[in-house]
């Protein structure tokens, strides 16, 4: 055993994996499964703090243009920089200033700004009207708002903001700029002539103000607002296009692929060499059976069959393990390990033990098993990224467990939204990186193996 | 240097294994006259089937050493190349009869075509007219004539070795080694095979080097023994002489193994087991096993040569 | 030589049957398994309504009513036609019926899915989209074959030299599927370098003209294959190398050597030859799994194939489809099979002449 750890390709085999499996536990020691899938089914506004298609966070280390993060103003929270004021006058009504000043230090604009807020009232809805305060202290207005109970201004949205800034930098330059001025750029713009190209456009370092003004018509009521500037980065693994960070997925997907990938290798290689032992023990009517079996299953067309049972009976990932078990356990491995079991059979020790009266079950649990074990480990060890490798396939196919967080799920959202097309190399990458690291973890230490228990291969 | 037709003198073959180099032949010398059938003898891992191989270069893949002179005819073939070797020697003049396992032929390509093979590779003969050879040579070896157009597992064993014989015939070589030619069969086709031989023997100048374990079938066609042991020769006799009175103590031995018709006597054994061929003993390889061993034996002994090319390395008999 | 074609044929025909019991059996199973939840009786019960309701609608003496009246009228019949199909009767009795449709590849009307000539047929959207999967599979499977024989009959030539290592170094590649690779050459290609296509058949618009129709198509086909090469060749060319260097082992090998024929001679009758056999079974169990790759590598590139196929008709749940594409699989995995095990007689005359 201490032999493995002579092959460097072994160690750093194992080293992958010990990496992988601690991942796994810490996973899910922190994150419990019921809280990541309740994550990632990303129910209501679960994610909304979160920008869409992030970035990682660390990506800016490398970046000569830093790429903004998200900057959060709530009023409910009490953020820095955010202030409210509600003074009554009258009767009944009061005055509202809620100032919510921040520092916008990044080299690229923000993805998208979206403003939220709660007001609660009873009859009448207050009335707002939001300016817009860029460094320097050009204002701008941008809506009047007549505020419900909680509601959102997707100012990035607004096309007449958009349209608005488009004329005011047409009216200042005499030019039209060559792209289409969307809020979020526009209104952090630095305004000078490089707001007329879309390559050259910057945003204007510095702090920022929004300023909402408003009357509230009824005592005792409380508005809050969350102004919410997206970033382009986020976390460790970044988000996804429904806001989700992956790193959730990236972290989950270890544990269910590891178990995934090794429970399926290890029970069909063990149920196929049973299955062959008994053929070829009990020679005849079993063996006969046992052999048109295998013909049919080698004919039964396994991933079609999959995926058509998944259609029909829509699985979770493990009735998906189950499925995948019961159609593999009649496969190739039955018929190259029968041929050894047959050559086994023959050998004297087997003969002695028949003499001596062991039973049939005896003889093939503790003798013809044991002596083949050795030289199926490789290619069981082997055989586990091809079943993590099944698992992703079927999640790229649509068919997976559709609540579980694993890394084909992150590889499918990520292909139909066209993540290559657009450039979200990262979406893509994560998961790939982890599968192609599991992968490798496995391939090296089953090399290594092969070499270990086919001793013939050495000489050759 | 004698005129004899076939002289190997000095030849070394060692090859690289795990645990070190194997010196499968160790120092090898004798002659060998036109007509004249050496065998070969004995025990496994001796280095008996290196040395015929060497005869006709089938080296392993590993071959680490490989010296020494075999003088064909005046000839040193141990000076030519590689291709020269292939076009003139091989099979021409230097042929080879394999064990009758199924698996010294070809599976999938038929019998008669394989035994033509030669015929059309080194003489350029057309295909029909090797195959008529070959017909030919197959009723010389008692095989129907149909059996041209089988596969080897079509073939009994008996069958099969005849075919690999009618081959090593079919270019009317001058020297034919037999490696083990009968130890896959039972013993009436071995008798039938060795009937075969005979007579083949009798009508030609063919020389053979029979290559055996079996020192009594040895008999049937041996005009000179040679004795191996640990990748050297021990003893080199005529038959008569060996067979009536073996020199070296390990001949003796050997022959004292060979059951006789009439058992009057149990058949011994050699204690002991084939020395390494990779780390040989110093002095005298057979000492350890040898009921007459001296402190001289610490010591290589020499070729105790008895004139006529014959020798055998003993201390005993050097005075 | 009479003697060997009719033992041939006599083998051809005992496999011929042997594998189309296989078929049958694997075809019941797939019908026992897709009406467990009932999707088979459905396909049915939507064809006869279907037919009913043409035949109300053509029929000129059903002309005057209206919509309600026709609709009643064809449940009625559906009703009557149900019973007298028996499809009120418990599955098992019908099972041996449908199954013998779904073997004569009578696979009933699509859900969603069309043709694109528009037929609903099952049959014909999927037989035409056979080719494009033929195509690209038998091409990639040729281009492997090829380089691993040679690649490892080179290799095993050269045992042990730099390009040897280099095979043996490489093959852990594939422990990661070619489909896999597919996603990063278009990341690559694709993406990044833009000299390659996203996925597809042909360009679009597709060009005119047969010839540069043929190169679009070529271009098309540049990412999946070299996705495949890269995760199969080496790991191919090593099994192949490793069959070689056993097989240049045996005794015969030696006598070949012996006999003084020409090396090149040698290793093309006495090595490559006898090892055919096994080369050939190894490639039928490549060649099977590798219809079931290329169902994901059709997705990844969007070929038009039936790989796509399955892969839009799970996700419309289109079960007729989905059940016409499994019937499909079994026949053409039977037909790989059927195919090689007569080359492997071909190439080894103890399977043909009847020696066990």
């Amino acid at each position: 055993m201490r032999l493995i750890l002579q092959y460097k390709c072994a160690v750093a085999g194992l080293g992958i994996l010990l990496l992988l499996i601690g991942i796994s536990i810490y996973t899910v020691i922190a994150i419990p499964y019921s809280e990541a899938t309740y994550l990632w089914r990303a129910g209501e506004g679960i994610w909304l703090e979160c920008p869409r298609n992030a970035m990682p966070s660390w990506i800016n280390i490398f970046l000569p243009k830093k790429l903004p993060e998200t900057i959060i103003l709530d009023t409910k929270r009490g953020s820095v920089g955010a202030t409210k004021v509600i003074i009554p006058f009258g009767e009944r009504a009061s005055k509202l200033r809620i100032e919510l000043e921040f520092n916008y230090p990044y080299d690229d604009f923000p993805s998208e700004i979206n403003l939220f807020y709660t007001a609660n009232y009873s009859r009448s809805s207050p009335h707002i009207t939001i300016y817009w305060i860029k460094p320097g202290g050009k204002e701008m207005r941008l809506k009047e708002l007549t505020l419900k109970k909680s509601g959102a201004y997707y100012i990035s949205n607004d096309e007449k903001i958009a349209q608005k800034l488009h004329d005011y930098i047409y009216q200042k330059f005499g030019e039209e700029p060559n792209y289409a001025v969307s809020p979020e750029i526009g209104l952090f713009a630095r305004e000078d002539s490089s707001i007329l190209r879309v390559e050259t456009t910057s945003p204007l370092k510095g702090r920022y103000k929004m300023l909402i003004e408003g009357t509230i018509f009824e005592r005792n009521v409380d508005v809050d607002v969350k102004l919410i500037i997206y970033g382009k980065v986020y976390g460790v693994a970044g988000t996804d296009h429904l806001r989700r960070d992956l790193s959730i997925a990236l972290l989950w997907g270890t544990p269910i692929a590891l178990s995934f990938g090794v429970v399926a290798s290890v029970t069909i290689a063990m149920i196929q060499m049973i299955i062959a032992a008994i053929s070829a023990w009990y020679s005849n009517k079993i063996d006969f059976i046992i052999q048109k079996v295998t013909e049919v299953n080698m004919i039964l067309p396994f991933l079609p069959m999959l995926i058509m049972l998944s259609v029909f009976y829509s699985f979770n990932i493990w009735m998906l393990l189950l499925v995948v078990i019961a159609l593999s356990i009649f496969g190739s491995g039955v018929k190259t390990y029968r041929a050894v079991f047959l050559q086994i059979k023959e050998f004297p020790y087997v003969e002695a033990a028949k003499a001596y009266g062991a039973g049939s079950l005896r003889i093939i649990f503790l003798y013809l098993i044991p002596k083949v074990l050795p030289t199926i480990i490789p290619s069981l060890v082997l055989s586990v990224s091809d079943f993590v490798f099944l698992e992703a396939a079927m999640a790229l196919l649509g068919l997976g467990d559709p609540i579980a967080p694993t890394w084909g799920k992150v590889i499918d959202d990520a292909y139909s939204a066209g993540a290559l097309y657009k450039g979200y190399f990262y979406w893509v990458l994560e998961p790939s990186f982890l599968l192609i690291l599991t992968a490798l973890g496995f391939a090296l230490l089953g090399f290594s193996l092969d070499k270990i228990f086919n001793p013939r291969l050495k000489e050759i | 240097m004698s005129g004899a037709f076939l002289e190997v003198k000095d030849l070394y073959m060692y090859y690289r294994t795990t645990m070190g180099s194997l010196k499968a032949v160790d120092g090898v010398s004798f002659s060998l006259d036109r007509g004249e059938t050496l065998a070969l003898i004995g025990e496994s891992g001796c280095g008996k089937s290196s040395l015929a191989k060497c005869l006709i270069r089938l080296l392993p893949r590993n071959v680490e050493v490989f010296r020494g002179h075999i003088y064909l005819d005046g000839e040193d073939l141990m000076e030519m190349d590689e291709d020269q070797f292939r076009r003139t020697i091989q099979w021409q003049r230097i042929s080879m009869v394999a064990q009758a396992a199924l698996n010294s032929l070809n599976p999938v390509i038929r019998v008669g075509e394989q035994v033509a093979e030669p015929l059309i590779v080194h003489k350029g003969i057309s295909k029909e007219e090797a195959l008529k050879k070959a017909r030919e040579t197959f009723s010389l070896v008692g095989i129907p004539d149909a059996f041209v157009d089988r596969y080897p597992f079509e073939l009994s064993g008996g069958m099969r070795q005849r075919a690999i014989i009618a081959m090593a015939l079919i270019m009317n070589p001058e020297i034919i080694i037999l490696d083990e030619p009968t130890s896959a069969l039972d013993v009436l086709t071995q008798a039938n095979i060795m009937n075969l031989l005979k007579k083949i023997k009798a009508e030609s100048s063919i020389s053979f080097i029979l290559i055996t374990h079996d020192v009594g079938l040895s008999s049937e066609l041996a005009d000179k023994v040679a004795v191996m042991y640990g990748g050297q020769i021990v003893e080199l006799n005529d038959a008569e002489g060996f067979y009536s009175s073996p020199l070296h103590p390990y001949s003796k031995k050997l022959m004292a193994s060979v059951p006789t018709l009439r058992m009057d006597r149990t058949p011994e054994y050699i204690p002991g087991s084939p020395i390494s061929l990779i780390n040989p003993p110093e002095g005298c390889r057979f000492a350890d096993r040898c009921q007459s061993k001296m402190p001289l034996c610490s010591k290589d002994p020499p070729l105790v040569h008895l004139g006529e090319g014959r020798f055998v390395k003993c201390w005993i008999y050097a005075k | 030589m009479r003697r060997e074609l009719y033992r041939f044929l006599k083998y051809s025909i005992k496999r011929g049957v042997s594998l189309l019991i296989v078929v049958v059996i694997a075809v019941y199973i797939t019908i026992l398994i897709a009406n467990m939840g009932g999707y088979v009786d459905n396909i049915i019960k939507s064809e006869v309504r279907f037919r009913i309701g043409m035949q109300v609608n053509q029929n000129p003496a059903y002309k005057g009513l209206t919509p309600r009246e026709k609709g009643e009228l064809i449940e009625k019949l559906y009703q009557k036609e149900i019973k007298r199909l028996g499809l009120d009767t418990p599955f098992i009795l019908r099972s041996y019926q449908y199954m013998v449709q779904a073997l004569t590849l009578e696979l009933g009307r699509a859900l969603y899915l069309t043709s694109d000539t528009g037929s609903r047929s099952v049959k014909n959207i999927i037989l035409e989209r056979l080719p494009a999967t033929i195509l690209l599979f038998t091409t990639t499977n040729l281009i492997l074959f090829f380089i691993s024989l040679f690649g490892g009959l080179y290799a095993s030539r050269k045992y042990e030299s730099k390009f040897d290592k280099l095979i043996v170094g490489l093959s852990p590649l594939s422990s990661i599927p070619g489909w896999f690779y597919g996603i990063f050459m278009i990341l690559i290609f694709a993406s990044i370098l833009h000299i390659l296509p996203y996925g597809g058949l042909v360009d679009v618009p597709p060009p005119k003209d047969p010839v540069s129709y043929a190169l679009s198509v070529l271009k098309h086909m540049v990412l999946p294959i070299l996705s495949w090469l890269v995760g199969y060749a080496f790991i191919q060319t090593y099994v192949r190398r490793t069959f070689f260097l056993m097989f240049s082992s045996e005794d015969y090998v030696e006598m070949a050597r012996a006999k003084g024929l020409p090396p090149r001679m040698i290793e093309r009758r006495y090595i490559l030859r006898p090892t055919l056999p096994p080369i050939i079974t190894d490639f039928a169990l490549t060649l099977i799994s590798s219809w079931m790759g290329a169902i994901i590598t059709e997705r990844v590139f969007n070929w038009p194939g039936i790989g796509t196929l399955f892969y839009m008709a799970a996700n419309l749940f289109d079960s007729p489809v989905i059940i016409g594409e499994v019937v499909i699989y079994a026949y053409l995995l039977a037909i790989t099979v059927f195919v090689l095990d007569i080359v492997y007689a071909i190439v080894d005359p103890r399977i043909r002449l009847g020696v066990t």
